[in-house]
């Protein structure tokens, strides 16, 4: 078999799956890696590391389940509610059961011929999908690809364009990894280029041609971002070293700024430019000179930082209308500066970065957070309850020596956050657990109340999944529960009779249309195990709908006195507008 | 024809007073198709009908009660039907109940696999059936067996390379058939095998049931190491054989189909040995049968398999679970 096949590349993917040790996983990569051209190293670490595009175009397929699902149940002629979903389910994947049933089905069987298709082929398919529109026309893409491929190429093909894990326990870290093996190259030069580079398949060609120290920071090429701890998981017991930010409740960002052009990233790198254009025009009038920044897209009206239920608005389209720019008009904060005067400075301590940012502002006039000395933990939860009257998440505690430390999540910077709030929930399936969980029911879903809601027939509809908050004697004492309360059975999942009710905890609620509820929870864990309570007691959907209109209608303290941003004034020392 | 189900498992010919995998001792024929903790019955004052093989294994596993022994192909009258046991090539023992009456006849089928387990007494079945009351633990398209031929290699393949590469391989497989079936298919290997001691306590029925098992002894923790073991998902979180550190784990089943089983068990290698028959077998099967009604239990996914047999004009229902009131 060619190297250069995409036949290849899937069974390496699969015998990376099928090894348990990282190691062997590694080594498994590597042998793949170092048989393959130039040409061919830079798309097959791409797909393994990235998806169908590299992170660094921007760009990526949209194929949803229900288009590639609809097409696979088409193709193996067989019902796609009655047959392919059941599969769906009991598999927990659509790709698996896409892959068991081209194997199994006579008549997916008949209609596959496998053509060796190259990993070449592969790349100009995706950009075909992407330059397609219609469910039809990227249906009929995908059926005229299954025809020439193997069951577990169809699996690998799906899972590379949809951009979700590739589901071998081997994540972007261990692509890195193999190239450091397979070229004998120092690991962390390797996750240096990566890092600067951005992208996997520039990063292992790199490797190849000995030319690791060509890595350098480009301009409209993203930067991963630097990430915060939650101060809970961090022992930090002196908070000297730190300064203070309110924590916007809006969308991180970088901008990368060269004259009139401007580009924007989310926190997955992707290009979001589009969707802001007043930010655009914002920095193309200041006539600035190249920068990199990072910081937070807010909706900001009237003096107010509004929730990121709003911004929602703004997110994912790709062309806002003047109706809507007017109605939910953002504003970029910065907070940090890494490119400035033709030079990456993510090297540079924070305090330096920060007086280079705050000149910027002062000559200008961007807006920037405004930062706080602290002094103490009494102080801290003085600003932590400021920032929220503001309307923020909470705060933001950096340490004023610390590089950018770019890609990583360190005690550098810590997050204060509190709950969103909490639900009484009802505990309705439990998902066997794997790894250290294995042979226990560890994850849950949970359901609220419907049952005097005329919108629904049934008496509870889920509103979030769990799986933590509670000590491994809860974990064993529910499995003990759940075993009386198993109606059914569908695999790794237990449908329970109503009967545990969890009060659950999270940190926001969210408008989702794609769930039973309309609404989803960010981050829901278990607060307690409510054995004193029934399900009767449950909240409802129509609390849910209520806690979320608080949230939009809450109160918010006026950006007037110690506003969480301000635009640094011409000779002036005061932090104010 | 009558036929309900009694509990979560258990099935009920009212009419003809004959039940089937029943634990009550309201009935006065009660036939068990094999010795599975789900199907044998836990009553110590049951009296019930079963092959030696099955009454054997069942003793094996506690029961105390009567049986009365029946030969496959052997039948017996009772005052309304007439009753015979067929070879179901799930595990040892395990057999199908063919009743003829005038109401017509009823094959209740237990667990069953075609084609047979190779350490069973294999598989035949009668050629007129009315009612075919089956299983359908593996009702979806997704779950197609290879031929026990590659299985086996499969099986051999990963003991040897495990040995060969200086690990103690494990099998995962229940300790009543599954375990023997996979010690049957390893016998060629001639390696010393260690067996978990509730599946040791089954081996001597195969044995003398003429089914060869290979080298084999009962499980050691000291003695363990470097020789094949058979175990259980459950023991082996238990501490069988903790003490050694350099193992690869396979697990036997028909549930190793799903790729999520490898993390959930963390193992090493999935190997689709199912003692169940395939879907693609069982709607083959009802289709052959010229049945005049299908009848399906013990399973999550009866729609599936019903909306296949619609659309070959088979007639079909869910034999579902009647619930007691204070149930």
């Amino acid at each position: 078999m060619a190297e250069n096949s995409f036949q290849q590349l899937a069974e390496t993917a699969q015998r990376i799956n099928e090894t348990r040790s990282t190691n062997a996983k590694i080594v498994c990569c590597a042998q793949y890696f170092q048989s393959l051209e130039e040409d061919d190293l830079n798309l097959a670490a791409q797909f393994l590391g990235e998806g169908a595009f590299s992170s660094i175009s921007g760009k990526r397929t949209t194929v949803g389940s229900r288009t590639y699902s609809t097409c696979a149940a088409e193709f193996c002629e067989i019902n796609y509610e009655k047959v392919f979903k059941p599969c769906k389910t009991a598999l927990g994947s659509a790709s698996e059961a896409i892959e068991k049933l081209m194997q199994n089905i006579e008549a997916a069987r008949n209609k596959r011929e496998p053509t060796q298709l190259t990993l070449q082929d592969i790349k100009s398919i995706y950009k075909d999908i992407y330059s397609v529109s219609s469910r039809a026309d990227k249906q009929q893409i995908l059926w005229n690809t299954w025809k020439q491929m193997t069951p577990v190429e169809i699996k690998f093909f799906i899972r590379i364009m949809t951009r979700g894990s590739l589901r071998i326990g081997f994540e972007t870290k261990s692509v890195v990894s193999a190239l450091a093996k397979a070229f004998s190259k120092n690991i962390e030069e390797v996750r240096y280029a990566h890092m600067i580079t951005g992208s996997v398949g520039k990063t292992a060609v790199l490797c190849k041609n000995n030319n690791l120290d060509k890595a350098t920071f480009k301009l409209f090429h993203p930067l991963s971002f630097m990430l915060a701890s939650p101060i809970e998981s961090r022992a930090v017991e002196n908070l000297d070293g730190y300064v203070a930010e309110e924590k916007f409740d809006g969308m991180r960002a970088q901008a990368h700024i060269s004259g009139q052009q401007v580009e924007l990233y989310s926190r997955d790198l992707n290009d979001i430019t589009h969707s802001f254009p007043e930010i655009v025009q914002f920095f193309i009038k200041k006539d600035l000179p190249d920068l990199v920044l990072d910081g937070e897209i807010c909706v900001y009206k009237n003096d107010e930082i509004l929730p990121f239920q709003l911004l929602q608005k703004r997110m994912g389209r790709k062309k806002p209308g003047n109706k809507i720019i007017e109605k939910y008009p953002v504003l970029f904060i910065s907070y940090d500066l890494l490119y400035h005067v033709n030079q990456p400075i993510f090297e540079k301590e924070l305090w330096e970065r920060r007086n280079l940012l705050s000149d910027l502002s002062q000559l200008y006039e961007l807006p920037i957070t405004n930062q706080f000395e602290v002094e103490g933990n009494d102080h801290v939860d003085e600003l932590f309850e400021r920032a929220l009257a503001h309307g923020n998440e909470g705060l933001m505690l950096k340490k004023i020596d610390s590089t950018y430390e770019y890609g990583q999540r360190k005690k550098s910077w810590l997050k204060v956050k509190k709950p969103g709030g909490t639900l009484d929930t009802v505990m309705m399936y439990a998902h066997a657990g794997s790894g250290k969980r294995g042979g226990y029911y560890s994850d849950f879903t949970l359901g609220i109340r419907v049952a005097e809601d005329e919108r629904y027939e049934e008496e509870f509809i889920p509103i979030g999944k769990a799986y933590g908050g509670y000590t491994d004697e809860e974990m064993k004492r529910l499995n003990e529960r759940i075993k009386d309360l198993t109606v059914e059975k569908y695999g790794p999942t237990l449908g329970l009779i109503p009967e545990i009710v969890i009060e659950l905890e999270f940190d926001d609620i969210q408008k989702n249309k794609r769930t039973k509820a309309n609404y989803s929870l960010r981050l829901p864990r278990f607060k307690a195990i409510r054995w004193d309570l029934s399900p009767k007691d449950a909240d409802t959907l129509k609390d849910v709908e209520q806690l979320y209109q608080k949230k939009i209608d809450k109160e918010r303290l006026k950006q007037e006195e110690n506003p969480s941003f301000y635009i640094e004034q011409k000779d002036q020392e005061t932090n104010t507008e | 024809m009558n036929i309900t189900k009694a509990g979560y498992h258990g099935i009920l010919l009212p009419n003809l007073n004959i039940g089937f995998d029943y634990n009550g001792t309201d009935t006065q024929h009660t036939f068990i198709s094999h010795a599975h903790a789900d199907h044998m019955p836990r009553n110590r004052t049951s009296s019930v009908y079963c092959t030696s093989n099955t009454l054997k294994l069942m003793q094996r596993r506690g029961y105390k009660g009567d049986a009365t022994v029946l030969d496959f192909g052997e039948s017996i009258e009772t005052e309304k039907a007439k009753v015979t046991l067929y070879p179901a090539g799930h595990i040892l023992g395990s057999a199908m109940v063919y009743v003829e009456s005038d109401d017509g006849s009823v094959l209740y089928t237990g667990d069953y696999r075609t084609p047979p387990s190779p350490a069973s007494e294999g598989f035949s079945i009668p050629e007129q059936v009315d009612h075919f009351i089956t299983e359908a633990t593996f009702g979806l398209p997704i779950y197609k067996w290879d031929s026990h031929e590659n299985l086996g290699q499969e099986i051999r393949s990963f003991a040897s390379n495990s040995l060969r590469d200086g690990y103690t391989p494990v099998f995962l497989a229940y300790n009543l058939g599954k375990a023997q079936e996979v010690m049957h298919l390893l016998a060629p290997l001639k390696q010393k095998v260690q067996v978990h001691g509730a599946g040791y306590k089954m081996c001597d029925v195969y044995e003398e049931a003429g089914i060869d098992l290979g080298n084999y002894e009962t499980y050691d923790r000291n003695t363990c190491e470097g020789k094949i073991l058979i175990t259980t998902n459950s023991a082996l979180n238990n501490g069988f054989a903790s003490n050694v550190r350099k193992k690869r784990i396979a697990y036997c089943s028909g549930w190793a189909t799903r790729e999520a089983a490898r993390n959930q068990l963390t193992v090493h290698k999935l190997i689709p040995l199912s003692d169940h028959l395939d879907f693609f077998e069982l709607i083959r099967l009802c289709e052959e049968l010229r049945l005049q009604k299908v009848h399906i239990t013990h399973t999550p996914n009866a729609d599936v398999v019903q909306h296949y047999l619609d659309k070959r004009h088979i007639e079909s229902r869910f034999l579902d679970m009647e619930m007691e009131e204070d149930d």
